[in-house]
């Protein structure tokens, strides 16, 4: 706006002319016709009065006879332009003085005009004249205007250099930034921290080779010798020999950097994981203590109620001795049996819960193996008024499997099956566990131990294989299920659930097993 | 004439225990086998004691002990809590109950830990039987 309203002021002005001719006619002819013209003119009669009007006037235009005494106009012309360069200055030459017209060209007048002066050939020349000043005034006002915004180009990238600078050597993570060559530029506060190395020891007198950790500086090289196939590297977890001795975890990643074609350097961000490592190595630690803590509140809940029951146990033992009372005799040494039992399962659990096994194939009779299970838990069953059905298809031969784990997984089932009838207090019910084993196909058998007792809701169903869920009040671990799950996968079998709250449930299991020879 | 004690336990052992127990220090045992069955045999035969597992399937003892403290019949009724959970795990869950909206109920007379000795529980019965 205010470069726009001097071009304006100068364009006024440029009505202006300073008109120097020693010949008085030509003078008062040339004035006289300019100032019908509407120009304003400053009428001088020699060089040396033209110059001071000049000075104290400063006409944009200046018309000049070039044939003076004293002060010739080449005189006048050179000075004018000394003073201003962007005057105009138009010379008059005598008639067929064309050596003292080119002079005067060469010495920067803008035009000349022939003696006697014809009125077209001299609005011709100030008409250009003008032109001349209009666009150079326009070209000054541009130059400035560029020069502006230069100054504030230079000022906002200094800016933002400055800003990028800040943000590199303020960056928590280590910023290593290379030349074309691979030679380090950029080695921020960051890096010095996770290299152990002072900056000065690094810019501009190593390469990534020395620094980069060797599988690092390997992809890089070969970023660099690929080009544009491939350009950066994702974060990848890394381990920094650092100076210090100091073994430090860092992330990387890193690009190549690129102006349109050609490779202009590369940078790599190494973030420092010592304190992420040292938190989340405290996070395991205290949920292993707090899982500890659970397991331990829990199995010492599951234990108390076995002392119980064995205190139990002796207490009416001791009473049977006390009084020769047979009955009671029996009654109590079935009490300690039955919690003596409650321990060895316990600790069977706990190791299968605890312990990475392969399964141990041997030769078995997998028949033989429930049967087993059935007989053992006859007694209990039979105590509470339940049938254990047995459904075993005869097929079923000599097998390669693991004996032990399938015995396990069946127990705890088969167990589980008969408390289940136990906690129905159903009346109307009779009461049964049916335990079936079944050939399919693909070298597989298949169990299934259902019963007809309480059944489960979806809530339990969905927490049954969490570790110390029990709805068994103190009598269970928590742990039954969630060992038959482990013991199954590492047997490669599967496990399927089908139970309704009042109905029953069932568990199917299969387990592969090899052929005999 | 002899006191009856309600004992209610899903452990078929403690249960044996507890009834062995009574029965040697002159009490006749009244058996439950869970909570739900254990307030029926409460308010059909109004015993003079009643010794209280907390976990158990079905009806839970902390349940069972909220109706009987709040049962007009019943709540003069002294309980005994022998389990194996904390004393203060068993308050926290009836403050828990309590905070649900539920009436709050008094502590229970006694609480005992599993496992207890013979003499200890036989001593605990006669006291709270005495003193109502």
């Amino acid at each position: 706006m205010v470069v726009a309203l001097a071009l304006w002021d100068n364009i006024m002005d440029m009505n202006k002319i300073l008109l120097i001719d020693d010949e008085e006619d030509s003078l008062d002819i040339l004035s006289l016709s300019l100032k019908s013209e509407g120009y304003d003119v400053i009428a001088a009669a020699s060089g040396e009065e033209g110059l001071d009007a000049f000075e104290r006037e400063s006409p944009p235009i200046v018309l000049t006879d070039l044939n003076m005494p004293g002060m010739d106009g080449i005189d006048v012309l050179k000075r004018v332009k000394n003073s201003n360069p962007d005057t105009e200055v138009i010379v008059i030459t005598g008639h067929g003085d064309m050596d003292s017209a080119i002079d005067a060209l060469r010495y920067g007048a803008s035009d000349f005009i022939n003696k006697p002066v014809r009125e077209e050939a001299l609005q011709l020349a100030l008409k250009r004249a003008k032109e001349k000043l209009v666009i150079g005034e326009k070209l000054r006002a541009y130059t400035t205007d560029l020069e502006n915004m230069c100054h504030i180009a230079i000022g906002e990238i200094k800016r933002k250099s400055d800003f990028q600078d800040k943000l590199i050597t303020s960056s928590n993570d280590g910023i290593v930034a290379t030349d074309e060559n691979g030679r380090i530029i950029i080695f921020n506060p960051g890096a010095e921290a996770i290299f152990g190395v002072p900056r000065i020891e690094v810019v501009r007198k190593l390469d990534f080779t020395q620094l980069f950790p060797p599988e690092i500086a390997e992809v890089f090289s070969l970023m660099f010798s690929r080009g544009r196939d491939m350009r950066d590297v994702g974060w990848k977890d890394v381990m920094i020999h650092g100076r210090g001795g100091d073994d430090v975890p860092a992330r990387f990643s890193g690009t190549l950097l690129h102006d349109s074609e050609d490779i202009i350097g590369s940078v790599g961000f190494f973030q420092d994981l010592r304190e992420i490592k040292r938190l989340e190595g405290e996070l395991v630690k205290s949920e292993r203590l707090a899982a500890i803590g659970q397991t331990v509140a829990r199995l010492a809940h599951y234990i108390k109620n076995i002392l119980a029951g064995l205190k139990g146990g002796t207490y009416v033992v001791n009473i049977g001795l006390d009084k020769n009372d047979t009955d009671k005799l029996r009654t109590g040494w079935h009490m300690v049996e039955r919690n003596v039992g409650r321990i060895s399962y316990l600790v069977a659990d706990l190791l299968a819960y605890s312990r990475e096994r392969d399964p141990e194939y041997r030769n078995c009779l997998p028949n033989d193996i429930v049967e087993d299970v059935c007989e053992l838990l006859d007694g209990m069953a039979m105590e509470n008024q339940i049938k254990v059905e047995r459904d075993f298809d005869p097929s079923i031969k000599e097998v390669s499997m693991d004996p032990d784990m399938v015995h396990r997984v069946l127990l705890n089932l088969v167990s589980n099956a008969v408390d289940a009838c136990i906690s129905d207090f159903d009346e109307k019910k009779q009461h049964n566990v049916r335990v079936g084993a079944r050939l399919e196909d693909d070298n597989v058998i298949r169990f299934e131990v259902a019963d007809n007792g309480c059944g489960m809701n979806e809530k339990v169903k969905s927490k049954i294989f969490s570790a110390f869920f029990s709805t068994k009040g103190g009598r269970g671990t928590g742990l039954g299920l969630l060992v038959v799950q482990k013991l199954v996968q590492e047997q490669n079998g599967s496990i399927e659930i089908l139970s309704e709250p009042g109905e029953g449930s069932v568990f199917i299991v299969r387990l592969p097993y090899e052929k005999v020879e | 004439m002899s006191k009856r004690v309600l004992a209610v336990d899903d452990d078929p052992d403690i249960i044996m225990f507890v009834k062995t127990v009574l029965e040697e220090n002159g009490y006749i045992p009244l058996i439950a086998r869970n909570g739900e069955t254990g307030l029926s045999i409460a308010r059909d035969e109004g015993p003079d004691l009643i010794i209280l597992d907390v976990l158990m399937p079905k009806q839970s003892g902390i349940r069972m002990y909220r109706e009987l403290k709040s049962d007009e019949t019943l709540k003069g009724v002294p309980v005994i809590i022998l389990s194996g959970i904390a004393r203060r795990t068993f308050l926290r869950s009836q403050e828990a109950l309590t905070e649900f909206g539920d009436q709050p109920v008094p502590e229970p007379e006694l609480y005992m830990e599993k496992p207890v000795e013979p003499a200890e529980l036989a001593e605990a019965v006669k006291d709270l039987i005495d003193r109502s």
